[in-house]
């Protein structure tokens, strides 16, 4: 940006748009200032460094040398871990504020760790149990991440807790429930507050901190799911909503909808659970159901920790900004409780709700993007009925007349909607 | 602030040696002092017998015998103790819920049940995996393949079981380590 002014410097005294000593002024500030891209460029370069030789010793190490006696294998797999250690001491010591080392030495120690037990597995030939294996790996760098203060460590720990989780709830039988994954992501939390937060200090690695935890979040609450997997469904919709909600707080606005994961993740999660809804099947097995089951399962509490949560956070957001200025999504999860107990006992009538709020939910936001004059959030709005529709599409006795014309009604209005909204514009401008 | 970065950092470091550190220390303890068994194993599985590089062993002595179903359940943590049979090759001898006060003994977990006589409890056995060098996973494939074929040929597993733990000390094939056999064959192509 900075050369992209200094080169066109010239060309603006030509015009006369600056005076020949603004021009100076200019240079001079920009060649005070620290080059920010280059130093970026450092950092990336440290880490892919770090990584790729990290994943190379691995891959080394994985060809398992038979010539080589026990102690030989030992001492070369654990070479890592005193080099990572050794590099990490010194910058504790000396105190080093270089981004570029310490993100590096972090990367390089995070694998260090993983291939010292690796090795130790293969020399002895223990099987292990790998779930057990990557909560060991991330227990043991979790202090990596506060003690070289590293953001890609972080990043590499909620990435590893999440393969963690995954393994334990997804991948092995029988299934657990990964608890540790809970406590070692409110363990990294701290973290992406200091550091992101005091000092307001948004950068790259903020954004991708907030997409992998929300990712991170999102897929392993399913980790829980036990018999009542029904009551489920409110802890998610109270965690998308809950997503939704932090996206509006000041802290978290990131200025652009898309640099935002919490708006993305909560209210693309908020719609697909209840288009998920809007069939019948989830309500036919609600009837199913007793609330004494209901209040036995393990989702229970689970729903409602995640559920005071998302309350707590909305109050305090409606403490700053009135109820129309909220985002609508916000309030999914206060409904859907409400449809949740109505469908106990009649779940048409909740079927039939959730297609209107489904419906509300698109209107509002194609008002919003209107309102806002923003195309991306308007498309979304209209691509949320057009979703609706093509669900209805599939389990509804209309006619196939009456769904040709529902089609061709949503085409038009995409096209009306946006031709306005492009008019607007060029009249704006 | 700074003192407690660095006895974070000292507390970390001696954490990340504690852990490969315990494993060689038990591994080691296990060679040394533990109760060493053949195990033999079963054909390999012909739809996976190797995940990458390791083979994968598929004991028969996975298995012991009861005279009642005594409700064992999938997934629970069992002691097992083993003997020798007359051909001198490990088999279970008994089974309990309780760790046993003395002796050597594994620490393992109930795989599945039968629920008719003869009433059967299969467990796991925690060292199914044999590590070798990458370019000599093919060939102990063949070689495995070979002693299923002939019948006059046993390849069993050495298995150094102490308290709890046990650790795969070698594969064997006739009484000679696989790595040797696959090493002697090299020699011959050569």
């Amino acid at each position: 940006m900075s050369k992209q002014i200094l080169k066109e410097l010239s060309e603006l005294i030509q015009a006369q748009v600056i005076t020949e000593e603004t021009a100076e002024k200019i240079t001079t500030y920009y060649n005070s200032q620290p080059n920010q891209s280059s130093n970026r460029l450092f950092i990336v370069f440290g880490i892919l460094g770090a990584l790729l030789v990290g994943m190379g010793i691995v891959l080394i190490i994985a060809h398992n040398w038979d010539t080589l006696p026990k102690a030989a294998k030992l001492g070369i797999g654990l070479l890592p871990l005193i080099l990572g250690q050794t590099v990490s001491a010194y910058l504790v010591i000396k105190k080093s504020e270089s981004k570029t080392w310490r993100e590096g030495s972090a990367t390089f120690l995070f694998f260090a760790v993983a291939i010292g037990i690796s090795i130790v597995s293969q020399v002895y030939n223990i099987e292990g149990n790998f779930g057990r294996f990557l909560l060991v790996w991330m227990a043991l760098s979790l202090p990596i991440v506060y003690v070289l203060r590293s953001s890609m460590a972080s990043l590499l720990f909620i990435s590893g807790i999440t393969w963690y989780a995954c393994e334990v709830g997804y991948f092995s039988y029988p299934q657990g429930h990964a608890w540790m994954y809970w406590l070692l992501l409110a363990l990294i939390l701290p973290f992406y507050y200091v550091e992101f937060f005091i000092g307001n200090n948004k950068n790259n690695f903020f954004y991708f901190h907030s997409w992998l935890l929300t990712l991170s979040v999102a897929i392993c609450l399913g980790v829980l799911i036990d018999k009542g997997g029904e009551l489920m469904m409110i802890a998610y919709m109270s965690l998308f909503s809950a997503f939704v909600i932090i996206s509006e707080m000041k802290a978290f606005d990131t200025g652009r909808v898309i640099s935002n994961a919490y708006l993305v993740i909560g209210s693309l999660g908020v719609i697909i659970l209840l288009l998920t809804l809007s069939f019948d099947w989830y309500w036919n097995e609600l009837t199913d159901t007793t609330l004494n089951a209901i209040t036995t399962s393990i989702e229970f509490p689970v729903g409602i920790v995640i559920t005071a949560a998302a309350s707590v956070l909305l109050f305090l957001l409606l403490r700053t900004k009135s109820v129309q200025d909220v985002n609508s999504k916000c309030f999914a999860f206060i409904l859907f409780i409400v449809l949740f107990f109505i469908g106990l006992n009649s779940p048409a009538i909740s079927q039939l709700l959730i297609n209107l709020l489904v419906l509300l939910f698109a209107v509002h936001t194609i008002r919003h993007g209107a309102q806002r004059s923003h195309l991306g959030v308007l498309n979304y709005g209209l691509l949320i009925i057009t979703a609706l529709i093509l669900c209805r599409f599939f389990d509804t006795d209309f006619s196939f007349v009456v769904r040709g014309l529902l089609f061709i009604a949503v085409g038009v209005g995409f096209f009306a909607v946006n031709y306005y909204m492009i008019q607007k514009r060029k009249k704006q401008a | 602030m700074r003192n407690i970065t660095l006895l974070l950092f000292i507390v970390m470091c001696l954490a990340q040696w504690l852990v490969p550190g315990k494993m060689i220390y038990d591994s080691e303890h296990v060679i040394s002092n533990g109760t060493l068994y053949k195990f033999k194993t079963q054909p390999i599985d012909p739809s996976d017998p190797f995940r990458g590089k390791y083979i994968t062993l598929n004991f028969e002595a996975n298995t012991i015998t009861l005279s009642d179903s005594a409700g064992w359940q999938q997934g629970e943590e069992v002691f097992i103790t083993f003997t020798t049979d007359s051909a001198g090759f490990a088999k279970a001898e008994t089974i309990s819920r309780e760790e046993p006060t003395a002796g050597h003994y594994l620490l393992t977990s109930v795989n599945y049940t039968t629920t008719q006589e003869p009433f059967k409890v299969f467990f796991k056995l925690p060292f199914d995996r044999f590590y070798l060098e990458e370019s000599k996973a093919s060939q102990a494939e063949q070689l495995y393949w070979q002693a299923q074929r002939d019948s006059t040929q046993v390849a069993y597993g050495l298995v150094s079981i102490g308290p709890g733990t046990a650790v795969l000390q070698n594969v064997m094939i006739n009484d000679r380590s696989v790595v040797e056999v696959i090493n002697e064959l090299n020699a011959d192509g050569q």
